[in-house]
């Protein structure tokens, strides 16, 4: 199997004792949709972080495109950057411009910095960031200020955001904690859309129901490792919701 | 209720400690009710001597105040180019380094802290008399104030927008500008606004130590006596004020 993204027995340890990730493996393959299941405190952010590079682990690597984010920094980590999009919990949009220019941001790599200053996209760029706007339903809200939008509109921006930066990976953290069951079924159905046209979508969840509709491949996370990655058919779903119910306990 | 004596111990001491303190200002001051029940005659026998106010010489009082409000308009708007590369600077959410912060913090604080009256003084005996000292009088002390609350504009912006736009691989300048500069544009122009109008008051007084604009025919007219004149004057400071106050504060409301 083809893998876009992979990470390789990460360990990542804050102060003397707390173990965040104590030797986490993650491959992703593109079109591939992940759940990253897990209680608070199991890891799910700091697997997040290094995956972009915003975490350095004591051990362990993160490729991408035969580059291993954990050594890079400076422009080369910001250039490798390009290629993944992040989707956050906050939604993150500029709240006093439109939806379509909260899409442009998706751009800003790509275009001059005479352009993003003036505010003058090229036209293949807006083109972009329409079609973007359309694939998750909100072509027709494109000038509404981002304020003005509902949560979940927001967060289907911010996907059409994430769409234009054209990236191979989008990491999606807690995408829908912050969302109402409706609107977070909306969100995860344009996730699960765009992992369809081709890009590996990496997604922390916290209710394992959702995990199981939408993904088609879950990683259960519990103390900072692995308990089970498998495809959605092949998972213990009862499993998975007992690590929340154990949750604190000692094992 | 009940108090400890120890509590009313220190209740008398903080309020002998207010009364010295009082006292002592009352005395460096130099107050003296006296001296305001013989000056307060003089100055109404002023008013009475004053009206009509003096109108032939309008026109030249006229362009004294425009060039009052053109002091303060040239000044402002220098000070806010000024502050704009510097204000980035000198907020902690987005300064590259506080190796920058904090010099660039002492450096607009020093500005803040000298007014735009000291700075004329200093520049009509560098420039010479007249306006263009003024305007860098007004220049300095706004370019310190400006920047010193566009930075603090710039701390308040929440910090998920620019991390979101960082992450596409953005550089710098392009998050700042993008990402920044539409969520701070309506509280730095309301800044610039209130410091024009701030400065077209302050401007009045410039003329006094010789920096042009209105206050220097002010000067004039009470080194004469000339009340009448004193009077036209006053009342052009009186409307030029109240309807910058009033145009500029309706801009701001319009931002919010």
């Amino acid at each position: 199997m083809s893998t876009v993204i992979r990470a390789e027995g990460l360990v990542v340890t804050y102060g003397r004792a707390l173990r965040a990730l104590g030797g986490v493996s993650l491959a992703v393959a593109p079109g591939e949709f992940v759940a990253v299941l897990g209680p608070s405190g199991a890891g799910k952010t700091t697997l997040f972080r290094c995956l972009t590079g915003l975490a350095r682990p004591e051990a362990g690597s993160v490729w991408l495109h035969g580059r291993d984010l954990c050594r890079l920094d400076g422009r080369a980590l910001r250039d490798a950057r390009r290629d993944i999009a992040l989707i956050f919990q906050q939604f993150n949009l500029i709240r006093r411009l439109s939806a379509l220019q909260n899409v442009l941001a998706g751009r800003l790599a790509a275009v001059p910095t005479w352009r993003v200053l003036a505010r003058h996209f090229p036209a293949t760029d807006r083109a972009l960031a329409l079609s973007c706007l359309d694939r998750v339903g909100m072509r027709e809200r494109a000038d509404a200020r981002a304020d003005r939008l509902s949560g979940g509109q927001q967060q289907r921006v911010a996907i059409a955001r994430a769409l234009a930066q054209e990236a191979a990976v989008i990491l999606a953290d807690e995408p829908v904690a912050s969302l109402d069951p409706e609107s977070a079924a909306a969100v995860l159905e344009g996730l699960r859309r765009v992992a369809a046209s081709g890009v590996a979508v990496v997604a922390s969840l916290h209710q394992v129901h959702l995990a199981t509709a939408y993904a088609d491949r879950i990683v259960a996370l519990r103390d900072g490792r692995v308990l089970q990655d498998a495809p959605v058919a092949e998972i213990d779903a009862r499993a998975i919701e007992q690590i929340y119910a154990r949750n604190g306990d000692a094992a | 209720m009940t108090q400890t004596p120890a509590a009313r111990l220190r209740f008398a001491a903080i309020v002998l400690l207010v009364a010295a303190f009082y006292a002592a200002s009352w005395q460096l001051a130099q107050v003296s009710p006296a001296k305001l029940a013989t000056g307060l005659p003089k100055m109404a026998s002023w008013a009475r001597k004053a009206w009509p106010p003096a109108t032939d010489e309008l026109p030249v009082l006229l362009r004294r105040a425009a060039e009052t409000v053109a002091m303060a308009a040239i000044g402002t708007t220098a000070a806010a180019l000024l502050a704009l590369p510097v204000c980035a600077l000198a907020a902690r959410n987005v300064t590259p380094s506080l190796a920058v912060y904090y010099p660039v913090r002492w450096f607009l604080n020093a500005l803040r802290g000298i007014d735009s009256f000291v700075f004329a003084l200093l520049f009509v005996a560098a420039v010479g008399l007249g306006p263009f000292a003024g305007v860098l009088g007004v220049a300095l002390h706004t370019w310190g104030s400006t920047a010193k609350l566009w930075a603090e504009a710039i701390e308040n912006v929440p910090p998920g927008p620019l991390e979101a736009a960082a992450a596409t691989g953005a550089s710098r300048v392009k998050v700042l500008g993008f990402a920044l500069l539409p969520d701070v544009a309506p509280s730095m122009v309301s800044v610039v606004l209130f410091w024009w109008e701030f400065n077209v008051r302050a401007s009045t007084v410039l003329g006094v130590v010789g920096a042009g604009g209105i206050g220097q025919e002010l000067k004039n007219s009470m080194d004469l006596l000339d009340f009448p004149r004193l009077l036209t004057i006053i009342l052009i400071i009186l409307v030029m004020v109240t309807v910058i106050d009033q145009v500029s504060q309706s801009l701001r409301r319009r931002l919010e």
